[in-house]
């Protein structure tokens, strides 16, 4: 039976792991076939670098990279006198099983091509 | 006496570092046919070449000592026209364009590399043109990744609202999404507009 495997990562889980960690650890599950939700973001950097390592990981037949789809949420100042945009979730996987359906800035319908089957995920 | 305390201001301040341009943005957003607009409009030759199949530029290309001189301001800086950035690569999308199957996966290896090359020149580059398909989504990751990245590094930028001569270019889509950034719709195959993009260039950059 096909199936897939998603992974939830508290941003607590990731606090403690370098930048090279956090990204060797979200491409070798996604290079698995695993879809990986993080709470949080990464940074600019760790984004690049991210897609860096997926580069050098990419082997024509198996792996063709990642679809990486985000959900802000707003963050208000210390004083409540401003308020901005921040990740809240971050959602990676490989890019041959992930499409995504709708996207808006708090809503993400997608679907997983797994096989003949198809998994819905909202 | 003067001019070498002038210099030796501007050393202090960096502003006698040299320039270089790099133009980023998705595959085919048309950042090499702007170069080669940038190239024939200020030294009369093109710069490289450009192709409706995806990743046609998977190395570097540099073109040094270009010279804008836009209202009586001159800018002097090398263009740097870098690979497509995408978080993705299937060398199967290569062969509707009639690659054969050995050619599409070449292509797809080459292209991996160019993309890593795009990433490296980051540290090196001292301004960027990203050039964004105004037909196309603007808020892709690659786009964010790359402004998250200049914002990050202080690296100034102006965002290029491409391909405005196809009618459904919706470049008032680029400047919402991204409102605190400078925005120049152009159509760089047609030349269109690009005296706005000179002008913002020498505003931002100089």
């Amino acid at each position: 039976m096909n199936s897939l495997k998603m992974d939830f990562l508290s941003s607590d889980a990731l606090i403690s792991r370098s930048s090279m960690e956090k990204v060797s650890m979200i491409v070798e599950r996604v290079k698995n076939g695993d879809l990986v939700v993080i709470e949080g973001g990464l940074s600019p950097e760790e984004e690049a670098e991210l897609i860096e390592t997926t580069m050098r990981e990419i082997d024509i037949e198996n792996f063709v990279g990642i679809d990486i789809y985000t959900l802000e949420k707003d963050k208000v100042s210390l004083f409540g006198l401003s308020k901005k945009k921040i990740v809240g979730l971050t959602i990676i996987g490989p890019a041959n099983i992930m499409k995504t359906v709708k996207k808006k800035s708090n809503f993400i319908s997608m679907i997983a091509n797994i096989g003949d089957t198809g998994a819905s995920m909202r | 006496m003067q001019s070498i305390f002038r210099r030796f201001l501007n050393r202090l301040l960096g502003k006698d570092k040299k320039l270089k341009i790099g133009l980023y943005g998705h595959p085919n957003s048309g950042k090499t046919t702007l170069a080669n607009t940038m190239t024939n409009d200020w030294l009369g030759k093109p710069l490289g070449l450009t192709s409706e199949i995806p990743h046609e530029t998977r190395k570097v290309y540099k073109q040094e000592r270009v010279s804008i001189n836009h209202n009586g301001v001159e800018l002097d800086f090398d263009i740097i026209d870098t690979p497509g950035i995408a978080t993705k690569i299937d060398y199967k999308n290569f062969l509707k364009y009639g690659l054969s199957e050995v050619e599409a996966k070449e292509r797809a290896k080459e292209a991996t590399k160019g993309i890593i090359e795009a990433i490296k020149w980051l540290d090196d580059v001292t301004g960027v043109l990203l050039v964004i398909d105004a037909t196309k989504d603007p808020l892709t990751q690659a786009n964010i990744t790359i402004i998250g990245n200049l914002e990050a590094r202080k690296i100034p930028f102006v965002i290029v609202a491409n391909k405005i001569d196809i009618p459904e270019a919706t470049p008032e889509r680029i400047t919402s999404v991204f409102p605190q950034h400078t925005v120049v719709p152009i159509s760089a195959l047609h030349g269109e507009n690009t005296g706005n993009l000179y002008d913002a260039m020498v505003k931002r950059f100089k």
